[in-house]
């Protein structure tokens, strides 16, 4: 009974998320400077076909509650609308997407966390912390993400998934490095040291457990900053993901596809968050 | 305790010797000398020019104590936030955690984007290129504390059902001695979130300048210059062009110094 | 767990992920004779009927076959699909004479029925095809068809240079419009993968031919990868995964120039402008005082005077760029004013010109005649290194006229709002792409009545005697057959703007391309498709 609320619960935080999410986008892309416009006004060329599908649009989405409703109901049937851009069905541009950026996050992240928990584990090899061993991870995250993805073209080696896996390894680092460290340090580990427990016992029964609420923390951390990271990541390496497409419908305001990948967003995130059960803490007093 | 006190003479000495070589005559991180463009080192330049003339050290010197200290300003304050949303949504009732859990989530979806452009919108377009940097450090810090809210919140859920925080709220600690108990203890997640929104801040105000907010022309970004970076034809063009970042590595890594004492 | 024991476990743990992370990605693999560059983005379109943004219409000139074609390099009209045409004395009636056993890319007959029907489809409200805006009143125009190789097509009135329309009108087979699948040009597409490429491949049936009587097109086929990435396309050019950049900026230009000179070519003084231009619409939100500094010549022309064009092209262009100051660029040699006189680079005069307007230098701010100080903002789009540089440049060299100016850049979306909607700007800075250099395509810029008449959209009547004069000289080159008269007219306009800096003209950027030394056949020439105006003849060393 307790895990059919627990799973009821969760459901229907997520689904709160999601509504809010596409009354938030809406509003927001629909207010934003350039809704109404397109470059293609500027040439002469194009300028009558571009302002006729203008005026379209504006009679569409000129009532915003009637606009909010209609954005609500197509998610509930199940579709997505027609790409403003591309006049293609929404779903049949994001499906092919989502597996290519899934693989990537998966693999950046994977990566990552390898990358950080060594670095911390060399880091913290140490009694005191050391800014030489810090340096590595504070200059990746001193290099702009255009600039890395600049430098692995140039030496012709790298590419998406090493330049995510290295901006989040070096956020992950400076959270592990910490906590390894302290860990290491506390008390029943160091009476555990002085007696002469093997290490891989320290770690599997000590060091880990301990570590492990926060690891839980960091883990979400990690998969909301790749989230962030993957749209200029694709975009740097026109990798054709959910970031990429992202990206240029925010650039042409193609309300259609935003909802539909702030939706997945709002998944993505909302998913991150259950590594600790919220049911669980609702019932704590 | 004992390197922190060089480390912060060293912090202040970076500050004034940037006031100094902003103060000195004939200095100016904004003229254009337009036939020295993307010159090497001289006497004149003592770390050469960049693409429109402009001396390169002066503008170092301006953006380190503009945008860096926008930036740390920005990352304190979005910290700050972090800490108090967590904090409260732990130590508060129930479902004031659950509903500002939500309002992280959703907050984290959205896309934010566009009301930077609605900022941008609201303001006059002649707003001064400093008044427009701190409405940009403002804003920023208003829109990062999400993330790192909700693993605050994690970590403060871990401490209120410790032993210690039962034994003590069970004698009567109240929500002020709450705070002062937690925050301490949540340190390992609010430092190193405050270490790293610094760059994060630095660049997100660099590509702001693509939506018409951030540090505005005549005035240097620190982010503008890292994004020299980017282009392969800059870095081809002078090795100089890696200083900003290399300063950037050196004053993380003294403030790194700081908090590692603390 | 001492230090040694540590980084073991490190290297056994990473060994075996890091290598395959440090891989780059592998490019599409290349056909057999297969050409390749780039596109910005995906096409919209492979209607060629409805063909509206530049990318779909890169794929419509490389597979619509064509009665006439638009020669890039001679810009004259040749025959293409119609072995002859002509016109008729008043310019109303065309006949166009097909060639003998011409074929679509399927192997049906292509006769004077499927020109009629393609004609037609374009002509119809229904298609709403913008390139039927060129025929002016589309919807009195006829198409006869009294043999199967004989198109007749009745205009309700002249149209200056209208043959060339017909270098954008597609011929498909009559009921099968297929998207460019059944084309009558040199390709045909054969793939097309969102944001990955678009691929062409020759059309066998294509009727083209060499000077020797081979078989036109040479490659057997086109990849056009969706990148937008100038780092990643140069890499791949030096590396031969592509065969040429159309378009290049400076920087890049330049770091190309001195790895590989034999890649890079600057083909002079593109048709292109770059020219900032003030806000004059009575209509706009700005203040009164402002909307008077802008109305005013005097202030336009000392803000002329004062900026150095020559610095813009050096430094923003890195000395590939002109200065200017006519919209009509030296590169299209036809329509140029060589006797124009236009204010050049004087800040005395600028200064004093400002001074008998009424303007006042108060120590390092310039005010006007009611105390005001003479602060705005000048507006470009993000993105674009060239022209930030530019504004930037500007900033300082009217500040040396005590004007305090804010550069403010924004995404094209937004900025379009402000020029085309709200109007709710100062100063605008961004550049025109001319893609013919006939006078009668900038009719929209300079007609008053136009929305795209930028410094005053959409005028009633005109607002000045100069845009009045404006109005009537485009209007009457437009109605001319006489290319003399015409010329004089243009020659007019061309003075009339540079006297009252409705636009204040500034550079006229360099035409940059890079191609590979393998790709012969290529005659770089400025109009667009700069280097791939003659496809069909385009083939890599080797090859065939």
């Amino acid at each position: 009974m307790k895990p059919a609320i627990s799973a009821f619960r969760w459901i229907a935080r997520t689904l709160i998320i999601v509504l809010l999410v596409i009354l938030g986008s809406t509003v927001l892309v629909r207010f934003a400077p350039g809704y109404l416009s397109d470059a293609r006004e500027m040439d002469s060329r194009y300028a009558v076909a571009a302002r006729s599908e203008l005026s379209a649009e504006a009679a569409r989405s000129r009532s915003l509650p009637q606009m909010l409703l209609a954005e609500i109901k197509d998610p509930i049937r199940g579709e997505f609308g027609t790409s403003r851009q591309f006049a293609v069905p929404v779903s049949e541009l994001i499906e092919p997407r989502l597996a290519v950026s899934g693989l990537l996050l998966a693999r950046g992240i994977g990566l990552a966390w390898m990358i950080a928990l060594c670095a911390a584990l060399l880091s913290s090899a140490g009694r005191n912390p050391s800014m030489l061993r810090q340096a590595p991870a504070t200059l990746l995250l001193a290099i702009p993400t255009a600039a890395l993805a600049t430098f692995c073209l140039l030496a012709d080696c790298g590419g998406p998934v090493l330049v995510m896996a290295l901006l989040l390894a070096a956020r992950d680092f400076k959270f592990l490095d910490r906590a390894l460290r302290a860990a290491w340090l506390e008390p029943h580990v160091l009476q555990a040291r002085a007696q002469g427990v093997r290490t891989g016992r320290l770690l599997a029964a000590h060091i880990l457990p301990s570590l492990a609420p926060q690891l839980g923390a960091l883990a979400s951390l990690s998969i909301v900053t790749s989230l962030s990271a993957l749209v200029p990541v694709e975009v740097l390496f026109n990798v054709p993901g959910v970031g990429s497409l992202a990206w240029n419908a925010a650039l042409n305001r193609d309300l259609p596809v935003l909802l539909a990948v702030m939706i997945v967003m709002a998944l993505a995130v909302t998913c991150s968050g259950m590594a600790t059960p919220y049911a669980a803490e609702w019932k704590q007093a | 305790m004992k390197l922190r006190r060089p480390i912060l003479w060293l912090l202040l000495g970076l500050v004034v010797a940037a006031s100094v070589i902003l103060s000195m005559p004939g200095a100016s991180s904004t003229r254009q000398d337009r036939e020295a463009t993307l010159a090497a080192a001289s006497a004149n330049h003592p770390a050469g020019t960049d693409a429109l003339g402009r001396d390169r050290l002066a503008r170092v010197a301006a953006a380190f104590l503009l945008s860096l200290a926008g930036a740390m300003v920005a990352s304190a304050l979005t910290t700050a936030a972090a800490a108090g949303v967590g904090t409260l949504a732990a130590f508060g009732r129930p479902s004031m955690g659950w509903g500002l859990m939500v309002v992280c989530d959703v907050f984290l979806a959205l896309p934010w984007m566009f009301l930077l452009m609605m900022v941008r919108s609201a303001l006059p377009l002649t707003t001064s290129p400093a008044r427009s940097a701190a409405i940009t450090f403002l804003v920023l810090a208003a829109l990062g504390w999400p993330a790192s809210a909700r693993a605050v919140y994690r970590g403060a859920m871990q401490l209120r059902t410790s032993d210690w925080m039962l034994y003590a709220r069970a004698a009567g600690l109240n929500s002020a001695g709450i705070v002062r108990h937690v925050i301490p203890n949540l340190l390992h997640l609010l430092l190193p979130q405050f270490l790293i929104s610094i760059p994060a801040f630095v660049m997100a105000e660099a590509n702001l300048g693509a939506l018409g907010l951030g540090v505005g022309e005549p005035l240097s970004s620190w982010g503008g210059m890292l994004f020299e970076l980017n282009n392969s034809p800059m870095l081809a063009e002078t090795r100089w062009v890696y200083f900003p970042v290399i300063l950037l590595v050196v004053v993380l890594l003294l403030l790194e110094g700081v908090a590692a004492e603390a | 767990m001492n230090l040694a024991c540590r980084i073991l476990v490190c290297l056994a743990v990473l060994s075996p992920i890091v290598p395959t992370a440090i891989c780059s990605a592998q490019q599409a693999p290349r056909l057999p004779g297969e050409l390749a560059w780039t596109l910005g983005y995906d096409p919209k379109t492979f209607d060629p009927a409805k063909v509206d943004d530049e990318e779909s219409e890169t794929v419509r000139y490389l597979t619509a076959g064509v009665l006439l074609r638009f020669n890039r390099l001679t810009q004259k009209v040749e025959p293409e699909l119609a072995q002859s045409w002509t016109i008729s004395p008043d310019g109303k009636t065309l006949t166009f004479t097909l060639r003998s056993g011409l074929q679509f890319s399927d192997g049906s007959s292509l006769t004077a029925r499927d020109v009629a029907w393609s004609l037609r489809r374009v002509l119809s409200p229904a298609t709403a095809a913008p390139v039927a805006e060129e025929f002016v009143s589309p919807a009195g125009v006829t198409v006869d068809t009294p043999n199967d190789t004989t198109v007749v097509v009745h205009l309700p009135k002249r149209v200056i240079a209208i043959d060339k329309v017909f270098d954008e009108i597609a011929i498909e087979p009559a009921g099968r419009p297929s998207e460019a699948r059944v084309t009558s040009g040199p390709f045909v597409v054969a793939d097309y993968r969102r944001s990955l490429y678009v691929r062409l491949r020759r059309n066998p049936h294509f009727t083209g031919k060499d000077a020797s009587g081979a078989a036109l097109p040479w490659a057997s086929g086109v990849r056009l990868d969706i990148l937008e990435n100038t780092e990643q396309e140069i890499r791949l050019l030096e590396r031969g995964g592509y065969d040429l950049i159309d378009s290049l900026p400076p920087d890049y230009f330049e770091l190309l120039r001195k790895r590989a000179p034999a890649l890079v070519r600057d083909l002079g003084p593109s048709l292109n402008t770059e020219q900032m231009w003030f806000n004059q619409a009575p209509s706009s939100p700005l203040p009164a005082w402002e909307k008077a500094w802008f109305q005013n010549r005097a202030f336009r022309v000392a803000v002329s005077q004062a900026i150095h064009r020559s610095d813009l092209a050096r430094i923003a262009y890195l000395g590939h760029a002109t200065p200017a100051y006519s919209f009509i660029s030296p590169a299209n040699a036809l329509w140029y004013n060589r006797g124009l006189s236009a204010p050049h680079t004087d800040v005395a005069a600028a200064k004093a010109g400002l001074a008998a307007a009424g303007f006042r230098l108060q120590g390092s701010v310039l005010t006007d005649a009611a105390g005001h100080p003479v602060k705005f903002s000048i507006l470009t789009n993000s993105g674009n290194a060239a022209r930030e540089k530019m504004a930037t440049l500007i900033q300082q060299d009217l500040a040396a006229l005590g004007m305090q100016i804010t550069v403010v850049t924004l995404d094209f979306p937004a900025l379009i709002e402000r020029l085309m909607h709200t109007e709710d700007y100062e100063a605008c800075l961004l550049g025109i792409e001319n893609v013919d250099p006939e006078p009668n395509a900038m009719m929209n810029i300079w007609l008053s009545s136009s929305p795209n008449h930028q410094w005053n959209p959409s005028e009633k009547t005109p607002a000045t005697s100069w845009e009045a004069e404006i109005d009537q000289l485009m209007n009457r080159q437009a109605a001319s057959a006489v290319n003399a008269e015409r010329k004089k007219d243009m020659d007019r306009v061309q003075q009339i703007v540079a006297e009252e800096e409705p636009f204040i003209y500034l550079v006229y950027p360099n035409a940059l391309v890079a191609v590979s030394p393998k790709l012969q056949g290529v005659q770089p020439a400025v109009l667009e498709p700069r280097l791939t105006w003659n496809v069909e003849q385009l083939r890599m060393q080797g090859a065939r």
